[in-house]
């Protein structure tokens, strides 16, 4: 016990007591405003959030970023299959892939804030310029990071759809940006080293067996990489929940109107910007709420199918 | 492997070495130093050096990396915030007073023979006073005018523009300096104005943001949708002004880019903006050959006069030696420094008689000082609310601004959005706080539940 007590009260103090804390927040008004009285509030943080129509925006903004997370894991198996190949100089090739999760995110995002950028991105030059090519306008690319357009075509200022909002837009510009940095990231470490786990005699007798390629990855090495899978569907989920603020705070300042504003990002506009301490308690709870639930979900159907 | 790893710790050390050596050296004994929380302007270091010159007692360091209201906030209410900090606008002021950290200097200034409501511009009164407290003495102001690019001008033979002057009379100049590429995308603008300054407009046209007594949002006012209005038609009727889109290349952020580096690249004729910007302009690597005339007017011949003031942590136990900075603002040794590097105008009035404001001698090509100065005169400060925060308030309206400026979203219908909006949070702030509420009661002769 002495041995663990340092450890244990670090936790307690720095950790547990202000997750606790911030629950007991929650229920009250508390607002670094200090003409607002402190009082107990009760449940009237939760019932406000759950009639606040910004609320349900930015949850569906929080998801909607979400979207690109199977084809990034999907990215991130194709990735750890390429590098698991024995060739010559490969480290030098996992190194360079594995190099946006090692350099700034804020580095990052004004890097990708410049490829975006309507006038002179190089995202936008190549899309005109292929445009042109093909005999149309030199003018068709989107304004990604300005638009509040979206392939889903949801609407800007209520939870619905709408063909006018349908396009290319800030959020899906924050989903590609997404994708590419989670390819090459720890997600593809995992999948490497479950693919170097995977036992040699189970892919030798499979091979004997005269299986093809394809049999062999959907038969074999698929089912041996489920449980990594899993862990990257469950930890992916918690991350995506989580996500968007560096993203808002870096490059959009959570526009344009509100279009880039997760649930991550308006908890620090709530506390640290509008002082509603309380109010912003209140968010991340019910966010701790909705990952909890999604991860039992996950948990209960992913689980099923774990046979190794 | 374990030749890396001593390798490593060896390096390690060195370099702990090495920057123990180059840690800078501690102050001399007897200073106080003070920390001052402001933005990295190039300006901000011959202010400090003029200052620590004139108190050789104290040191003033910058602390350009915890600006923000959020972070001076959290930080001095836990006891580790700057002895000084910038405030820009009236809800900041607000919320520094609420929040317990603004130190009330009423007293000590009167002590010191500083008459703030006599001597300094009005239009930074609610930077620093607010319900009859004084809590700094203002760091600079400033009002914006119309920028001209001179050369462009005279490349296509087109006399300049002279004020006073009104908005239509502005617009076939801003026409005549718009120009195409043969594809017909605009290459150079006939004005370059940054968004955020519509509440010049809305003055301008003669509306407000909000009732005298600041208890309702008046944003849907027909004054106000005409001021958007015309701004709105500046981009998408007139295409004198960059859309969002257009203005992108300009937005690369960090202290002085934006809209002044877009004007330097002589990608507009005109451009509104404060005489600060000289700041970044006067750093171009090309010379620019400028001009200024006063901003156009609309139905009301104002304009929007804006700076900061510095203020002093209440919780701060340097706090007393921190007043000298605020006897430091009201000198004109400082005026006259604000003036010479161009960082707007010192927050004295009197000293913009100064000599060296109409001429400076290093700066001779600058000889439009004498429009800067008139139209200081018309300078009228922002209005702000007591009764809602001023965050939420900025949220709720660069929401709909966003909308109206990528025309997604007619001006009206946008403006009654977020009168709306902000009439809710004023409802939903009386009812929380107690005082506000009193406030509120008294000013409309209602009750509230």
């Amino acid at each position: 016990m002495g041995f663990l007590l340092p450890n244990l009260l670090g936790f307690l103090i720095f950790t547990a007591g202000p997750v606790l804390f911030s629950l007991a927040v929650s229920f009250s008004n508390w607002n670094l405003e200090r003409t607002v009285p402190f009082a107990w509030t009760g449940f009237e943080n939760f019932i406000d959030l759950m009639h606040s129509q910004d609320f349900w925006l930015y949850f569906i903004n929080t998801a909607y970023l979400m979207i690109g997370m199977p084809l990034s894991i999907f990215g991130s198996l194709m990735l750890a299959i390429l590098l698991n190949q024995k060739l010559k100089g490969i480290v030098v090739f996992r190194t360079l892939f594995y190099l946006p999760s090692f350099t700034s995110g804020v580095a990052l995002m004004i890097l990708w804030k410049a490829l975006y950028n309507p006038d002179f991105g190089p995202i936008n030059m190549l899309i005109n310029t292929i445009s042109h090519d093909l005999g149309g306008s030199i003018h068709v690319a989107p304004a990604w990071l300005l638009s509040t357009k979206n392939v889903l075509g949801l609407r800007v200022e209520s939870v619905g759809i709408t063909i006018r909002q349908w396009g290319l837009g800030a959020r899906d510009a924050l989903v590609i940006m997404g994708i590419w940095t989670a390819i090459g990231g720890n997600n593809m470490l995992l999948y490497l080293a479950a693919l170097t786990n995977v036992p040699p005699e189970l892919t030798e007798a499979a091979e004997i067996d005269g299986a093809s390629k394809w049999s062999l990855f959907r038969h074999v090495t698929w089912p041996q990489l489920a449980p990594t899978t899993f862990f990257i569907v469950v930890m992916s989920f918690i991350g995506g929940l989580q996500g968007g603020f560096d993203q808002a705070r870096v490059m959009t300042d959570g526009g344009p109107a509100g279009t880039t504003t997760t649930l991550a990002y308006q908890i620090y506009t709530k506390a640290f910007e509008q002082f509603q301490v309380g109010y912003a308690s209140a968010i991340s709870w019910v966010l701790f709420s909705i990952i909890l639930v999604i991860t039992l979900i996950n948990w209960r159907i992913g689980s099923k199918d774990l046979n190794y | 492997m374990k030749k890396f790893f001593i390798f490593t710790f060896f390096f390690l050390i060195v370099l702990s070495v090495v920057a123990w050596k180059i840690q800078p050296p501690p102050n001399p004994p007897g200073k106080t130093e003070l920390t001052w929380v402001s933005d990295d302007n190039p300006a901000r270091r011959g202010q400090i050096a003029l200052f620590n010159k004139l108190y050789p007692k104290d040191i003033l360091k910058l602390d350009p990396d915890n600006s923000g209201m959020e972070k001076v906030i959290v930080q001095s209410l836990a006891g580790v915030g700057p002895d000084l900090f910038d405030c820009y606008d009236g809800f900041q002021l607000s919320a520094y007073v609420k929040s317990g950290i603004a130190w009330d200097v009423t007293d000590q200034l009167k002590k010191m023979g500083i008459n703030v409501k006599k001597q300094v511009w009005p239009c930074i009164f609610p930077d620093l006073m607010l319900d009859g407290r004084i809590y700094g003495v203002g760091t600079n102001v400033s009002v914006n005018a119309i920028w001209i690019n001179k050369k462009l001008f005279d490349e296509d033979h087109v006399p300049y523009p002279k004020g006073p002057w009104t908005w239509k009379q502005f617009i076939p100049i801003a026409e005549k300096m718009t120009k195409r590429d043969s594809t017909g995308r605009i290459v150079q603008y006939g004005l370059l104005c940054d968004w955020y300054n519509w509440p010049q407009f809305i003055m301008q046209w003669g509306g407000s943001i909000y009732s005298p007594d600041g208890t309702r949002c008046t944003l849907d006012s027909p004054q106000c949708i005409a001021a958007i209005q015309f701004m709105h038609d500046l981009i998408y009727k007139y295409h004198v002004m960059p859309s969002p889109v257009e203005q992108a290349a300009a937005t690369a952020g960090g202290w002085g880019s934006g809209t002044i580096s877009f004007f330097a690249a002589d990608k507009g004729a005109m451009a509104l903006g404060g005489r600060w910007w000289l700041c970044t302009l006067r750093q171009n690597s090309v010379p620019m050959d400028l001009g200024v005339v006063p901003c156009p007017f609309g139905p009301k011949h104002v304009y929007l006069g804006y700076g900061k003031a510095t203020l002093i942590n209440k919780n701060s136990p340097k706090r007393y030696e921190a007043l000298n900075f605020l006897k430091f603002e009201a000198s004109k040794a400082y005026s006259n420094l604000i003036c010479h590097q161009a960082d707007g105008f010192g927050p004295i009035k009197a000293y913009i008689h100064d000599p060296i404001v109409l001429h400076d001698p290093a700066y001779p090509q600058e000889n439009y000082n004498q429009v800067w100065i008139n139209v200081m005169k018309y300078a009228q400060p922002e209005q702000i609310s007591p009764f809602v925060n001023g965050n939420t308030v900025t949220i709720i309206i660069n929401k709909q601004m966003d909308l109206i400026q990528g025309n997604e979203k007619s001006v009206p219908d946008a403006l009654r959005t977020a009168t709306r909006q902000i009439n809710e949070e004023i409802q939903k702030t009386i009812a929380i706080d107690p005082t506000l509420r009193m406030r509120y009661e008294k000013l409309t002769g209602r009750t509230v539940n």
